[in-house]
């Protein structure tokens, strides 16, 4: 197993994920699997450091492509803090009143309005609403969590230094202890995945399921994804399915590249049906989802990306072979998770080991 | 900017690895232990489920759950089944203390759904119960006790129901009409609704017709199998009026015009037959094309026609070889030295002279002409060249239908479309081999549950004896009639309600008819297809003097319904037709209303007793045992259920204790239900067979060790194996005929395949011709024009309104289950909604997220809209699920859908054309509902 101990030296690496956009199907286990994980406790209600929104929309918090952070020309670019309000979400509902209040059907079962605007937004609000005109109508589901980038502007922005990459697999995590709420991370960040906890007053955001990963097992979000979409693994593993996508094959992209921070989670660009022409015979020439679209998330490469699935799945209606599809069905699920298919159920982790593990770490 | 090349590792040595910054995060570690694990599962309806899952506990309690992803893989080269699971299942825990959970027994005390209780002891509540129950009995009779059937039963709630009930002598409604579940077009065809292959099974397809479905919503765990079978080289064509969430990962989506999808089809048809491509060889093995029939009267040539005393069910096809009619066989659909005519005309001497025959073919194809790919595209909106695109690949490739279950039957004319699409799958050979066929939902296997009910002691005798009983009766009908198999006794065993049918359930048609209100709704006959010749009463009573439907045609017009047990559904919710109509007309009768529920929900609310019941982890249970997914998949009792709560079993055993002990003190029994005389003075000793099955667990692994003797699972099954296992998969079919006419052996090294002793055996199906059929020359049938396959336009019901509701399953919930749920409704807005074109909502001026009203000639609803492209302009989607307390004034989309159903699905007197548990009856729709929409 790997060490708890935070190494001053030794061997540095990058775990990344590749999701498969044409196997998403939006259903938000991922996003609830890390929820009952992680961020279940006071002031971390509305937190989702997973989650899935429609694209094209204007997602969680609302219209955070437009709030700026990351890095432009080498230098951190301006950023606007996420509000409350850009989350939505965390409500309570009137459950006591629609079922023991005496009013009958006067009153109905509804998220309560605190004075917060939190309401009228929430992680998914815009679910399958998505764009184009009818029957040419278009979306497709984009899974986000943080990009634990290979330049962390969050760090970066941090005053107290509480935040940090951890060299052995480059996840960015943050000591909350040291951490004083000054909620610069968020503004830097500039996919907007940092919450903030009102009742702890600290941020959090996706610690890539750090303690799982160190007992070899992947990430709840990927481990419980019933769309078997989730590649994890070491991005320099050559052998590996997440080295062949995104460097060998090009067929993996980082979400909004131009943000500057290297994002180390890739996207298998979505495919769409056929257009229809008005007289609803099929437009085999115009692509469904416009590919400037496509190009604002993907870049320009998404363009030979999805030239080349589409290129390999001619290949197999032809009855060829094809090993990116191959790689993408992924015949055994644990190939998914590289070195991280440890079974949880399989692994002694009573309160009591683990607090033993902790206090007799060496010290740091 | 723009990063170039490819991503590196290099880490800012200022923020790599400083040391001593681990500090602040290992309350992270701590929050990700536990002490104790087990297996779980969800035993609810979200059909087929059974997706295994462990519960991680910490101090007695449990903290969370998360997939097993333990399944092998079965067949080489086709990916396996991990990890099964969605985002109800793996936050399930969430419910266990959720406000909406309900811990003690209440009794109500303002008016019914006021929302006033007061909590009883369960004695009190039990007591109150059991006098309701026996005042009924002695005031009208055990039918007077209704059990509406939900569908969320777990193992000991169907069990501890199914007893209660049958020992009772009340009332089960069908759970299949009860959902609108039922394919009636695939049973015409098949004499079955329900074939049903394995998920993984998918992988083989070359074409998937995703059709009256939406898997990315409805089959989160399984829809993967379609995105890897593309990848693999399959076709996606997503067949829906709205650009559905299942279009997205589509390759093709056809905009069809709602309801029109028989048109489709036939279309489809039409191109397969015009132009050579049907595969000849399979439809005059296994359909009845090759039959003759007699133009003049659109009914088949049969022997009676020929023969003095002659059968009326023996069938003719014209041997070119010898140049005759030559009867088919019944035993088997092998022609041996016969070479049948699949098309001609032909002269036959019959008892009243010489009659030019034809064949089913040429009358269907007749038919086809109809539906040339110019004339149908005007009737279902796509483009005839797709049309024939798509026709010529259905008919060269591997084709597999998909509806979630199949919602056409969702639809008025739903029968219709599925003949449409049987006959398609016939003309192109798609059934009975990998990667093909449609299905609706399957169930079986699990035999325990059956011959448990029977048992009085534990142990293998009785049920051995049961399954020698069952050998030796087949053994000895297959010898006086040799044309029967297997299959075709079994299911003519259940037909004649000899075994299988899930405790003396009845089709609730006459209950709703007599007593609900529905009379009213089912004799607008503007609300009915135009082609219905004759008035909705004239039927039903034609059905029920012909005895159609004895004995299971109850309750009798002289039986009014008294107490009303909800015990796994929410029947309030999910009636079509809606809570209004239920609370107008149904509700007055009752003299108790009792929920056995985990949570309040609206049918709980309007009850006059809630029981507290065990939630998923606090009881033993299995998924629904179906070859969906070839498991059957085991959830542990982790914990205790907290407050008050029990098991269903348990309920039911108490109050089956305060009945004995109660008649007793009144002197109430015994009396005679049916033929079968009971005796509520013994009922608590007979429901436990002397003592016997009181614990949850004893019951369960006796169970698992008679489904083993019955073959279906590992002889060293027992609850203690499957506690270290989770689950099993099936290795045979069973006993339990809707199993059993699976007509597959199962094979542990291959996906699951229905009917491939239909197609590689040449056994018979269990229709009047013992073919696939698509003539059903039942008289109504013809009167109707509805003998052979057709399209008809879906009628106005509701009246005349410019918009059509749709409906579907939701992603959020299993039905009600988890409509309340915080965790799940802050995964959409919170509330329901209604999914509207932007240009319709242009229209009427309303905007996102505001309220609108939908309206119409039977009720009316309010709710938020959520505006999309997606949705067909003239269309409105109003997923359902939601429960009633959910909508303003409580009043759910259900009260604006008439809950119609079509009258010719209430023939019978006709081979297959017959009742049987979850098989044959009549089932209300609620599709192309009209409306209109105003802003609220």
């Amino acid at each position: 197993m790997t060490s708890v101990m935070q190494p001053e030296s030794g061997p540095t690496g990058q775990v990344a994920m590749v999701f498969d956009l044409n196997k998403c199907m939006g259903c938000q286990t991922c996003s609830v699997a890390c929820k009952v994980l992680w961020t279940r406790e006071e002031g971390e209600d509305h937190q989702w450091w997973m989650s899935v929104n429609t694209q094209p929309g204007r997602g969680t918090p609302k219209d955070w492509e437009d709030m700026g952070g990351g890095l432009s020309g080498g230098k951190p670019a301006p950023g606007r803090q996420p509000r409350r309000e850009d989350f939505g979400g965390g409500w309570d509902f009137n459950y006591q009143e629609v079922f023991y209040g005496g009013k009958g059907n006067k009153t109905h079962l509804r998220p309560v309005e605190n004075g917060d605007n939190t309401t009228s937004w929430g992680m998914n609000w815009d679910e399958d609403q998505g764009a184009g005109e009818y029957p040419n109508a278009y979306y497709f589901y984009l899974p986000r969590l943080c990009n634990h980038c290979t330049r962390p502007v969050c760090a970066e922005a941090c005053p107290t230094g509480a935040m940090y990459k951890r060299r052995e697999d480059g996840i960015v995590l943050r000591n909350e202890e040291a951490c004083l709420g000054s909620r610069f991370c968020m503004e830097a960040c500039p996919y907007k995945k940092i919450y903030f906890n009102y009742a702890r007053k600290v941020a959090q955001h996706c610690i890539m399921c750090f303690p799982r990963l160190e007992e070899g097992v992947a990430p709840a979000c990927a481990r419980q994804c019933p769309g078997r979409l989730v590649f994890v693994g070491m991005l320099d593993d050559t052998d590996g399915p997440i080295h062949k996508l995104v460097n060998e094959w090009g067929v993996a992209l980082p979400l909004h590249a131009e943000y500057g921070t290297g994002p180390n989670i890739f996207y298998v660009p979505p495919l769409a049906p056929y257009r229809l022409h008005e007289d609803m015979s099929i437009d085999y020439e115009t692509p469904r989802i416009p590919p400037e679209y496509l190009e604002s998330l993907f870049g320009p490469k998404v363009h030979t990306a999805l030239d080349k699935l589409k290129t390999e799945l001619d290949t197999v209606r032809s009855g060829g072979s094809s090993e990116i599809l191959d790689t993408l069905i992924v015949y055994h699920w644990n190939e998914l998770f590289g070195e991280y298919t440890t079974d949880p159920a399989s692994l002694d982790r009573s309160p009591a080991s683990v607090a033993v593990q902790l206090t007799t770490k060496p010290a740091g | 900017m723009e990063r170039e090349g490819t991503p590196s590792a290099t880490v800012s040595p200022a923020l790599a690895g400083r040391p001593g910054r681990t500090d602040g995060i290992d309350e992270y570690r701590r929050r990700w232990t536990w002490d104790e694990v087990r297996w779980a599962s969800h035993c609810i309806d979200c059909y087929p489920g059974n997706c295994p899952m462990r519960v991680y506990m910490r101090d007695g309690k449990v903290v969370r759950e998360e997939s097993a992803a333990e399944f092998p893989t079965y067949m080489a080269g086709v990916p396996d089944m991990n990890p099964m699971g969605c985002q109800k299942g793996v936050g399930w825990t969430r419910l266990l203390d959720a406000p909406e959970r309900v811990l003690h027994p209440l009794r109500r005390v303002g008016e019914r759904g006021e929302g006033r209780w007061e909590r009883v002891s369960w004695d009190e509540a039990c007591t109150e119960i059991a006098d309701a129950i026996l005042d009924a009995i002695e005031e009208v009779g055990p039918e007077a006790v209704i059990a509406p059937s939900g569908c969320n039963l777990g193992t000991l709630a169907l069990a501890g129901r199914g007893k209660f009930m049958d020992l009772l002598g009340g009332i089960t409604t069908d759970l299949n009409a009860e959902m609108n579940d039922f394919a009636a077009g695939y049973y015409m065809t098949w004499g079955m609704f329900d074939p049903v292959s394995s998920i993984d099974d998918w992988f083989h397809s070359e074409v998937f017709l995703i059709w009256f479905g939406n898997p990315a919503y409805t089959r989160i765990p399984h829809n993967h199998f379609i995105a890897e079978a593309r990848y693999r080289g399959c076709e996606i064509v997503n067949i829906a009026p709205d650009v559905s969430p299942s279009a997205v990962h589509a390759d093709y989506h056809l905009p069809v015009r709602p309801g029109s999808d028989a048109a489709l089809a036939l279309a489809m048809c039409h191109v397969v037959v015009a132009e050579g491509r049907y595969d000849e060889t399979f439809v005059t093995e296994q359909t009845d094309l090759p039959l003759l029939v007699d133009p003049s009267t659109q009914r088949y040539l049969r022997e009676a026609d020929l023969v003095d005393g002659g059968s009326d069910e023996v069938f003719y096809a014209w041997d070119t070889a010898t140049q005759q009619a030559v009867a088919a066989p019944r035993g088997t659909l092998r022609w041996g030295a016969v070479d049948p005519a699949l098309s001609g005309t032909f002269s036959v001497d019959t008892l009243t002279g010489v009659v030019e025959v034809t064949t089913v073919f040429d009358l269907v194809r007749e038919r086809l002409d109809e539906f040339a790919p110019e004339r149908a595209a005007e009737i279902c909106g796509v483009h005839a060249d797709v049309i024939r695109d798509l026709a010529r690949k259905v008919a060269s490739k591997r084709t597999n239908i998909l509806g979630s279950l199949n919602a056409a039957s969702k639809h008025y004319h739903g029968d219709l479309i599925e003949r449409a699409q049987c006959l398609l799958l016939a003309l192109t050979g798609n059934w009975g081999c990998h990667g093909t066929g449609a299905r609706a939902w399957g169930a079986g296997f699990f035999d325990g549950l059956l011959t448990f009910a029977m048992k009085t002691r534990r142990g293998p005798d009785e049920t051995a004896a049961v399954l020698d009983m069952r050998d030796m009766m087949m053994k000895a009908a297959l010898d006086a009639d040799p044309t029967l198999t297997e299959k075709v006794w079994s299911v003519e065993m259940a037909r004649s309600g000899t075994m299988g049918n899930m405790g003396g359930m009845v089709p609730p048609v006459f209950l709703w008819y007599r007593f609900a209100g529905f009379r009213d709704i089912w004799t607008r006959a503007e609300w009915h297809d135009a082609s219905m010749p004759r008035p909705f009463d004239e039927y039903f009573d034609e059905a029920v003097a012909e005895n159609w439907w004895a004995p299971a045609d109850l309750p009798g017009a002289d039986q009014p319904p008294r107490v009303l047990i909800e015990c796994g559904g929410n029947v309030l919710r999910r009636t079509r037709g809606g809570s209004q109509v239920l609370l107008e007309h149904l509700w007055p009768r009752l003299r108790m209303v009792v929920t056995m529920d985990v949570r309040m929900s609206a049918t709980a609310a309007y009850s006059d007793i809630v029981l507290p019941m065990a939630q998923q982890y606090e009881k033993v249970g299995f998924g629904i045992p179906t070859s969906h997914v070839m498991h059957l998949t085991f959830c542990d009792k982790a914990v205790e259920p907290p407050g008050e709560a029990v098991d269903e079993w348990e309920a039911f055993r108490r109050i089956a204790a305060k009945i004995e002990s109660r008649a007793t003190e009144r002197g109430v029994g015994p009396y005679t239900s049916g033929t079968r005389p009971r005796d509520p003075r013994q009922i608590h000793d007979a429901f436990t067979a002397g003592g016997t099955f009181v614990d949850q667990e004893a019951i369960v692994d006796e169970m698992l060790r008679d489904t083993a003797l019955a073959g279906t699972i590992p002889a060293e099954a027992s609850l203690d194996e499957i506690r270290r296992r989770g689950f099993f998969r099936w290795e045979g079919l069973g006993i339990m005929p809707r199993a059993v006419a699976q007509a597959t052996e199962p094979r542990p090294d291959e996906t699951f395949v229905p009917f491939r002793k239909h197609v590689e055996d040449g056994d018979p199906y269990p229709t009047l011709t013992r073919r696939a059929q698509f003539l059903i020359d039942h008289p109504w049938f013809i009167e109707a024009g509805e003998h052979l396959p057709t399209h008809k336009d879906p009628p106005a019901s509701g009246g005349d309104h410019p918009f059509q509701v749709s409906s579907g399953h939701n992603r959020w919930s299993i039905h009600s289950l988890n409509t309340a749920n915080k965790l799940m409704l802050e995964t959409h807005r919170g509330a329901p909604h209604l999914v509207m074109n932007e240009r319709d909502a242009a229209e009427i001026g309303v905007g996102d997220g505001e309220l609108v009203r939908l309206h119409n000639d039977k009720g009316e609803f309010r709710v938020a809209v959520k505006l999309s492209p997606t949705a067909r302009p003239g269309q409105v989607i109003m997923y359902n699920g939601f429960d009633d307390y959910q909508f303003p004034g409580w009043s759910s989309p259900n009260n604006a859908e008439p809950g119609m159903f079509k009258w010719l699905h209430l023939a019978g007197g006709y081979g297959h054309l017959r009742y049987w548990a979850t098989e044959w009856q009549p089932c209300p729709v609620m599709r192309n509902t009209r409306v209109s929409i105003e802003k609220a």
